[in-house]
């Protein structure tokens, strides 16, 4: 009977706790379906309506996917995938040294190399893509200065082209990679490496062997903060890029912003792009489960 | 420790170096050609505090960073808010909507910015509301969600809880253990959030081009337009003053830095 009573109690707390939780977090849910996620319920319901030059006409049609299937976009979308590829491989390349190099390092300078990394992280991003325009320009700095060590007789045109877009896009989103780099490589157990070598394993291999599958999930994590964003990006092709190449952010942001304006072109496109991440993230979350997996087994 | 060794350490520096120049190099020219006195991108051609002088001229620069602080103060201090409330509910690793609550936390956090733009600009046409200060409002607040619920949630994931059963040992009122032991405790996590949430909100750009109307532009819509009309005169010395901002942030905010980056 006691026992019974008690467990009477137990549940009673459990159901409580249970309905405070969902007081608690009640707002946060209501306003997150209200402006997340009925949002893109309009999106799809805009993506089968005419275009009008204002506005939206509602009738039903099927021509905005019909033009993207006939492939008229698949410029714009391959730019961006090529520019979001390009970007996390430079990333991962020069981050993870960098992450290394902070996380290696003595605990009090740790903190103080940090602080460099977050700097650029925190300075508000137009300005880091606008001190390029100034640094890259025809008449800029590097130019003048290139020029005046008689390195080049003309100046260098790099604003305004595809390498520009790549290389900026580098510059504003490499702490992105190297912070959730740094977090994985802090925790690593750097005994193991030593172990390693002193079982006769050289550095490389020992680096292959155990640090970087260790870091695997820095890496992860770094990749979806930087190649997701700039398979996005509008604001640094529209400043540093050129207008023959458009990106898919670009097209986007014409076909609601520009007169005539074609929001079922806009929405459609944008589904096609949420398409393009939810695959990646997909197989994203595959290889990392099998990374788990394979991870569990090892140490099994 | 052997030569190999030494050199791979050495290489690690080298690249650290390169990637340091990389990202100050840009920024440190902005700072230093925001005194130069020409009208266009070129030399030097002279040392001048006259684009200084000129800010203080422009009234939309002036009505664009009031703008830009009341949307980031108070999307802060809601987004925040909510956050809390919500880390709070989702403690309870039994609760029954704890599933779609991470789903819906964590998927605005993997898709593209354009993408929220897009929606909520097509939203706010679809209801025929008038865009301007409260539609911004509205996405910021949505923007920082997400991220103001992790930070704080990662923290309480952390807690020491034996001060909270300390003080239920003791005898004291549950609403006594909330503020006088909980909270304290949380604070660290919740001043992080905040901080995160207000630099975000400044920062912001595309979210705020599709959901702002006519006549009302946030810091970064000014400089873009600025820069889109080729009156670059006052950008250098204006994104000077926020990168001294941004400095000044990371100097008062070094305890919570770590909050910030493990949550990452």
């Amino acid at each position: 009977m006691h026992k019974e009573r008690q467990q009477h109690i137990a549940e009673k707390a459990a159901h409580h706790k249970n309905i405070s939780s969902w007081l608690l977090t009640l707002p946060s849910l209501i306003w997150l379906s209200i402006f997340f996620l009925i949002p893109y319920f309009i999106v799809v319901l805009y993506s089968f309506l005419t275009p009008g030059t204002l506005d939206v006409k509602f009738e039903v049609s099927l021509d905005s996917y019909r033009q993207i299937f006939d492939g008229v976009y698949y410029k714009p979308f391959l730019n961006s995938f090529l520019l979001a590829i390009y970007t996390t491989i430079i990333c991962v390349l020069l981050g993870y040294p960098v992450a290394y190099f902070i996380a290696r390092a003595r605990e009090k300078v740790r903190n103080t190399l940090l602080i460099f990394i977050i700097i650029p992280f925190w300075t508000n991003l137009i300005i880091r893509i606008f001190s390029w325009r100034i640094f890259l320009a025809y008449n800029g700095v590097m130019n003048n200065l290139l020029t005046n060590m008689g390195l080049i007789s003309q100046p260098l045109e790099i604003i305004r082209t595809d390498w520009a877009v790549i290389l900026v896009t580098v510059y504003v989103y490499l702490p992105y990679m190297i912070l959730p780099l740094y977090s994985t490589l802090e925790k690593l157990d750097f005994t193991l490496l030593q172990a390693a070598m002193d079982l006769g394993a050289n550095e490389v291999k020992a680096f292959f062997s155990i640090t970087l599958p260790l870091s695997l999930e820095g890496i992860f994590a770094g990749t979806l903060l930087v190649f997701i964003p700039s398979l996005g990006s509008y604001l640094i092709p529209q400043l540093v890029g050129n207008q023959k190449s458009l990106y898919i952010g670009q097209v986007i942001t014409y076909k609601i912003k520009n007169i005539p304006r074609n929001w079922p072109m806009a929405s459609a496109l944008s589904l096609i792009l949420l398409l393009l991440v939810a695959v990646l993230l997909l197989i994203m979350y595959y290889l990392f489960k099998r990374h788990q997996r394979s991870k569990r087994r090892r140490y099994e | 420790m052997n030569k190999r060794t030494k050199m791979y350490k050495g290489m690690n520096l080298t690249i650290f170096t390169l990637v340091m120049v990389f990202l100050y190099v840009p920024i440190l020219i902005l700072m230093i050609y925001s005194f130069n006195d020409a009208k266009i991108i070129t030399g030097w051609k002279g040392f001048t505090f006259k684009y200084y002088m000129e800010l203080r001229k422009s009234e939309a620069l002036k009505a664009a960073f009031w703008n830009t602080m009341l949307i980031a103060l108070l999307s802060t201090f809601i987004s925040t808010t909510l956050g809390v409330l919500a880390a709070l509910g989702l403690e309870n690793k039994s609760f029954s909507g704890r599933k779609v609550m991470q789903g819906l936390i964590y998927v605005p956090l993997v898709i593209p910015d354009i993408l929220m733009g897009v929606s909520l600009a097509l939203l706010f046409n679809f209801t025929k509301a008038n865009t301007g200060m409260f539609t911004v409002l509205i996405a910021h607040i949505t923007f920082c969600l997400s991220y103001t619920i992790i930070v704080i949630q990662s923290r309480l994931e952390g807690f020491d809880y034996s001060l909270v059963e300390a003080a239920q040992d003791l005898g004291a009122k549950p609403s006594y253990i909330f503020w006088k032991v909980k909270f304290p405790l949380m604070m660290p996590g919740i001043i992080a959030a905040a901080l995160l949430a207000f630099t975000l909100s400044i920062d912001d750009f595309i979210i705020t081009f599709f959901t702002s109307g006519r006549g009302f532009d946030t810091l970064p819509i000014y400089v873009e337009g600025t820069i889109r009309r080729g009156t670059i005169t006052t950008i250098n010395s204006l994104s000077t003053l926020m990168i001294a901002f941004t400095l000044f942030l990371v100097a008062i905010t070094k305890r919570v830095r770590k909050i910030m980056i493990s949550a990452l």
